[in-house]
Order: C-alpha cells, then structure tokens, then sequence
C-alpha cells in the first residue's frame, strides 16, 4: 500500500531533483563558485533516509551520470561518488534518523567529505589536477545547509502526503 | 553488495569514456536533454535583458545608437584601410609566389553557461555539432582569443579557455616575432610564457599573437599583452606573465572560427589550380578579379577620410545594421574574389543562418 501512494506523488520527488539539477549548475558569483553546496547529494542523502523503499544508490548511479553529462566529466565519475554517499546514508540510517539535527550535519559533513576527497582523488587520476583542499569546502557548506534542506523537505513531504 | 556493482559498473564506464569513444553517442543524447538546464538557468538573466530593454527610454536608446554608430564608422573607417591593406598583401605574396590566404569565417555564439566547477576554465556555448562546429575550434572574442572547443554536443558545446591550467597555445611576440608558449595558470587574469631565455626580447607591454603553429589555432589574432617580465638569477628562465586581452570571463557574445583544416601544402595546390583555371578561363590573370574590389575600396578611402558623415555610412550599406553583434564582425570579403577554392569549405558546410554567416565573413587573413 506504500507503493500505491509513492507512485501517486512520486513526481514531487524527481522535481526536487530537477531543481537540484538546476541549482548544481546555476551561475554563481566567482567567489562563491568554491562554496557551492552538493546539492544533488543533499537531496538524495535527505530522500535515501526517509524513503529508503523508493531512493536508493540505482537512483544515486542515474543522477550521477546526468551530473557526468552536465558537469563533461567523465561518465561514471559523480555516479560513483553519489552511489557512495547514498550507500553510506543508507547503511547508516536507522540510527540517522534518531538523531537531533546537529548530529546529523555532523555525519553529513563526513560522508560529504569523504565522497569530495574520493572526488579529488578521481580527478587527480583523470589529469585535472585540482590545487588545494579547498575542495572539501562544499561538503561543509552542505552540511550547513543540510538543517534547512531537511527542514523545507520534510514539510514537503508532510504536505503532500509522499511516503 | 548493490554497491559493489555499481562502483565496478562506474569504474568500468569511466575506463571506457576515457579510453574509447564508444560512449559519445550516449552522450550526447543525454546532453540533449540535460544541457537545457544551462538554457533554463541563464533564462531569468535573459529575460532581465529583454525587459531592460523592452523599458529602456528612448533618450538611453538614442545615445546608444548614437554611440553604436560612431564606432560602427570608426571600424568601417579602419576596415577600408585594411581591404587595401589586404590587397597589398595578396600581390605581395603573389610577387613572392607564396602560399595562399585562408579566408576564416566566423559565426556568431552565445555564452549560455560557465562550468560549475571552479578549478576548470571551460564555459558552454548555444552552438554544436549541428550548427558545424568542429572539435578544437577556435573561439574569439571581439577583443582577442578566447579558447577552443573541447567538447561537441548536439546544440551545445564546451570550450576551454586560454587560461585553464591544462591549456598551452603557440604565441609569437608580434613585435619582434619572438615565438613561445602561452600556458594557462588557472587565474582568469593571467598567462605564463614557459621556457622563455632570460636574454630573450620580451618587454612589458608587447602584444602576443597566436603564431599557429599548433595548427589548431589560426594565426595572428591577438593572445594577451604582456603584463611583467621577471629576470631572477635563480630561475633558469624569465618569468614572463602576460593578461588575456580577450575579456575571459565577461564577454556574452563570442565568434566561432571556421577556418578550413587543409594543410598549407593542399592550400597551395588549391590555389595554383585556382590560378591556372583564371588563366585558362579569361586572359588576366588575377589582377582583373582584384581590380574591380581595389577600385571600390580606393573610391571608398577618400569618402572615409574626408569625414563627411554621410557618406560613410553610405558605403557602410553592405554591412546589414547589426544590432545586437559585436561590432567586431568585419564584413566585406575582399580578397574572396580572387580565389574560388578558399570559398570551398564555406560552401561545403550547410548555409544556413544566412544573416549570421553572411556578413561575417572576414576578408583573406594570414
């Protein structure tokens, strides 16, 4: 019966993705290029931990080629760092879900960190070799940002009824 | 266990992408798609233009026009020098019985969007494969080189900018004609010349020119300017840093290079049949194709240079009253005339667009 009422609203879900999608290649200010938030990964560690039944790391493997292609890296490179972040949301989410808010930043800042750091890693391999550390940077700014994300999608999803 | 398949499946498919290119026609599908969400997001900057001027006073508008005009007379005023200039250039060459012009074509390309990712230079352009763009195409701005085109999609496409830290273009000092390398630093203001001697001729403030030997990026157009020269004992080589003269990370409307990929020897043959069919067909040999364009132009310079504001304008008729254009698309080719074959790759590639094409054509340039 579940299935019944995420094949209803569903759709409410891809949208959030679809404008994740936008937000992850919206022009910013060049200072703030550096600070972007992870925002595909946001909103799929936030789906993968409420609605395990229906997000899981096939869907991570799919928005990360999407993100392969807008990005020109090469195929497969964000798919493996998305899969990665959902695998280890959803390994750790029975007990993410218990946790208070600050908590929870503070687990996704390490997972974030973790998939960023195997991002540099991918990226010094294929030849476009990265500086600095700074890298990391968005996986705080995410993890800063992830009280209000969770916050706005969990009315979202109280409102529309999507479980 | 779900996770151990995917990772070797994108594992796999990383592999594959960067050794084959079996997985470019799977990509550009899905470049189809998802690269209108550059479209979308650069959407709400166009519609502020389009309201801006939708509600700019008239009073704004008649200065801008006026101001358009005034150096749409100062470029066409330049332009004629420059047919004269051209022609000269063509006899010379025919004196010294060297290879011949390439006639470059440009198009017009819109900058749709920058690459998120702040350690690459690469931005994304409303042109692509279906528009003929080519992979490592040169990509102007009206002030100077901007990059090449590093990835091909169906409407789109992706170019490398001169000053990604993964990018090297042949340059030559156009003072001296001093040849070196300009590499990109990763800083949007900055060129580094590498291995340049410590005794080599660069001062602060020569202009680098690209010298195409590469044979990728067409010769002469302007580089960067260089900004210093640093000679330390320490260093095996002179430090030079020169500054992109091409507004990297401003310029909206870019020009898309079309010159054709023949060797200098193909161009050679190309031209001495070309020659050869002129001498058969009617007598002269070139002078006659050339006179005719000549004459105009010597009609024309004395019109320009008297300044009479009439009458410039009146010989800027040809050129359509581009609106929106940069106003470096030089029209007129003048050199064309005289050479068929150079016209060829033109003509091979679809003609469409005619308004955009049509004027840009540059005349014969080295």
């Amino acid at each position: 019966m579940v299935g019944v009422k995420a094949s209803r609203n569903g759709w409410i879900v891809w949208l959030t993705f679809l404008i994740g999608m936008l937000l992850s290649v919206s022009p910013l200010p060049q200072f703030m290029e550096i600070l972007r938030p992870l925002w595909l990964a946001l909103l799929l560690a936030f789906w993968a931990l409420y609605m395990p039944q229906m997000i899981g790391m096939v869907t991570a493997f799919c928005l990360g080629l999407a993100e392969d292609v807008l990005y020109g890296t090469l195929l497969g490179q964000n798919a493996l760092i998305l899969t990665l972040i959902t695998f280890l949301v959803l390994s750790l989410q029975q007990r993410l879900r218990m946790f208070p808010m600050w908590q929870q930043s503070l687990v996704i800042l390490v997972i974030f960190g973790l998939a960023q750091l195997v991002q540099l890693w991918l990226s010094a391999l294929t030849g476009n070799r990265q500086p600095t550390l700074a890298l990391v940077l968005p996986a705080l700014v995410s993890a800063l940002l992830w009280p209000w994300v969770s916050f706005a999608l969990r009315g979202l999803r109280r409102r529309y009824k999507i479980n | 266990m779900r996770l151990l398949v995917l990772a070797v499946l994108s594992v796999a498919l990383m592999v594959v992408d960067a050794r084959f290119s079996l997985l470019k026609p799977a990509r550009s599908q899905m470049s189809l798609v998802l690269m209108d969400a550059y479209w979308i997001t650069d959407l709400p900057g166009r519609l502020w233009e389009g309201v801006a001027s939708q509600f700019g006073s008239r009073t704004e508008l008649v200065a801008e026009n006026e101001k358009l005009k005034t150096e749409n007379l100062l470029l066409q005023g330049r332009m004629q020098k420059l047919a004269a200039l051209t022609e000269q250039n063509v006899r010379l060459r025919e004196l010294l019985n060297s290879s011949a012009l390439v006639n470059e074509k440009v198009e017009v390309a819109e900058l749709i969007g920058m690459d998120p990712n702040p350690f690459t230079h690469r931005i994304i352009i409303n042109k692509g494969e279906r528009d003929g763009v080519v992979l490592g195409q040169p990509v102007l701005d009206a002030r100077g080189l901007m990059g090449q085109v590093v990835e091909l999609m169906p409407y789109t496409s992706r170019v490398l900018l001169l000053t990604d830290s993964t990018h090297s273009i042949p340059v030559q000092v156009n003072r001296n004609g001093l040849r070196a390398i300009a590499s990109g630093t990763g800083n949007p203001e900055r060129l580094e010349l590498r291995h340049v001697a410590d005794t080599a001729d660069v001062k602060e403030g020569d202009l680098l020119v690209s010298s195409g030997l590469g044979q990728r990026f067409p010769a002469g157009y302007p580089v960067a300017t260089v900004k210093e020269v640093i000679h330390d004992s320490g260093q095996p080589f002179a430090i030079v840093r020169a500054v992109p003269t091409a507004a990297l990370n401003r310029s909206r409307y870019l020009l898309l290079v079309f010159s054709d990929n023949r060797t200098a020897e193909e161009r050679a043959n190309d031209a001495a049949q070309a020659q050869e069919n002129l001498d058969a067909f009617g007598g002269g040999p070139v002078v006659p194709a050339t006179v005719p364009k000549t004459v105009n132009t010597q009609t024309a310079t004395p019109a320009a240079t008297t300044a009479t504001p009439a009458a410039a304008p009146a010989s800027a008729t040809p050129a359509k009253p581009a609106a929106g254009k940069p106003p470096a698309t030089p029209a007129k080719p003048p050199a064309a005339a005289s050479k068929p074959p150079a016209a060829q790759p033109a003509s091979a590639r679809p003609a469409a667009k005619p308004p955009v094409t049509a004027p840009a054509t540059t005349g014969g340039r080295e």
